[in-house]
């Protein structure tokens, strides 16, 4: 990812608007008995677009305003968005070819499932939940349709708007390891 | 980078953990305390609408759930309403016993009414106890307010009582505390009504006068009940039916369209 000023502007403002739609909306919805990890497709989105080193910043970040925001120990959101946020942008950095149409919302499925296993283990750690419940399986199936369906409209609207700093898919065949995504427009 | 994120993040858990709140979580949520609660506000509807297919979704469900329950509390409460009056009744019968009503020498043998003749000109009953419970033909048969009839016919585990209300029934009775016997019989047309008639006296019998069975006994020969078993109420003594017609009419006190449980004076005059 090319960052610019705008660009950093952009990712600036896209994480506040993060922390500001998961704390104010997302948080407080429940459809199906479940509802969607929003800030944790973000950050997956952006590790996918910009690599370990944007998805790492971006999870440390909206992860830390999280944690302030909701109360929730300092640190334990911004460690699991770190890691799904590198994790991300680890799997752009070393795929080879195409992910294929549904290659994004599945990764967006599978990281979001391994974000919530990570925040669980955080939270017994710390003593802050009690053991694990088969009954949160439902929940957790829920959340990831949401993840896939959220990943594919998400994924199409980040691309527009980092658009001028993703990095053309042709140049990175050429030059090094193969860029899943990005155009330069 | 990264290990300086993750650090930062353990630095962080390190020096919170533990704490409800620390200065930078309250200095961050001050600062965008405002921006939190603008888009909390701007984003009210749009929640509310998600909330609301929610909540749609889960009220069919609950709806479903709800009527199921609601229909077994309804089968708990008739089953809940049917034991209570079992219990009134059983309650009434151990009275009986408790109040000294049962002549002295008769053993009650509680049985359950199983089957009723189906017309109403004709009054029979049939209940659980026969022979081997030690019921015997001729038994006078109580309920928990009044006599109820008399056992005719005793099988093993089962008995056939003739209500006092059947058309073949004769009673003697006696009014208390005035004393004028005659004989209970049950009233035409009245299926749920006795007539006291063939009354030995002139002396008038007042309404509201208690009848109870007169239970006479001589060398040879005995009345089928035992005295002073409560029958009924005299509910009505025009003074020309008892001038012309020696006769008076009773309402029974045993409500024999409710006949659940009885008891059965076996014993008594046998011994």
């Amino acid at each position: 990812m090319i960052l610019t000023p705008n660009i950093l502007a952009r990712l600036g403002a896209l994480g506040l608007l993060t922390v500001l739609l998961e704390v104010s909306f997302f948080s407080r919805i429940t459809l199906l008995g479940s509802r969607p990890a929003f800030a944790v497709l973000v950050v997956v989105l952006l590790g996918l677009l910009g690599g370990v080193t944007i998805g790492a910043v971006a999870g440390f970040s909206i992860g830390f305003l999280i944690d302030c925001l909701i109360g929730s120990p300092l640190g334990s959101t911004a460690l699991v968005l770190i890691l799904v946020g590198y994790l991300a942008g680890a799997y752009r950095e070393r795929a080879t070819g195409r992910a294929g149409r549904l290659g994004i919302p599945l990764i967006c499925v599978g990281l979001t499932l391994i974000a919530e296993a990570a925040l669980l283990a955080i939270h017994l750690l710390l003593g802050l939940s009690g053991p694990f419940s088969p009954a949160v399986i439902p929940d957790l199936m829920v959340t990831a349709l949401y993840a896939f369906v959220l990943g594919l409209a998400l994924n199409a609207g980040l691309r527009r708007l980092l658009s001028p700093a993703l990095i053309d898919e042709s140049d990175r065949q050429s030059n090094g390891p193969v860029a899943v995504f990005g155009n330069r427009k | 980078m990264l290990a300086l994120l993750v650090i930062g993040c353990f630095i962080l858990l390190t020096a919170s953990f533990g704490q409800r709140s620390n200065f930078i979580q309250s200095t961050v949520a001050t600062v965008f305390g405002p921006l939190e609660e603008g888009a909390s506000r701007a984003l009210k509807p749009a929640r509310d609408l998600v909330n609301w297919f929610d909540e749609t979704f889960e009220a069919r469900g609950e709806n479903a759930r709800l009527r199921e329950e609601l229909e077994e509390a309804r089968l708990q409460a008739i089953a809940g309403q049917a034991a209570r009056q079992e219990n009134d009744q059983l309650r009434d019968l151990h009275d009986l016993s408790e109040t000294g009503v049962i002549p002295s020498g008769y053993e009650p043998v509680v049985a359950r009414v199983i089957a009723r003749s189906p017309s109403l000109w004709t009054g029979t009953v049939t209940v659980d106890a026969g022979s081997s419970s030690g019921v015997e033909v001729g038994d006078p048969v109580m309920s928990g307010d009044g006599l109820v009839g008399q056992v005719t016919a005793v099988y093993g585990g089962s008995s056939l009582v003739l209500l006092i209300t059947d058309p073949s029934s004769r009673i003697s009775g006696r009014v208390v505390p005035s004393g004028v016997q005659g004989i209970l019989q049950p009233e035409i047309g009245n299926p749920e009504g006795l007539v006291l008639g063939f009354l030995d006296r002139a002396e008038q019998v007042r309404v509201g006068s208690s009848v109870v069975t007169a239970g006479w006994r001589t060398e040879t020969r005995a009345s089928r009940f035992p005295p002073n078993l409560p029958v009924g109420v005299v509910e009505r003594a025009p003074l020309i039916e008892q001038e012309a017609s020696r006769q008076v009419f009773v309402r029974p006190l045993a409500d024999m369209s409710r006949l659940d449980f009885v008891s059965i004076l076996t014993g008594g005059w046998r011994k």
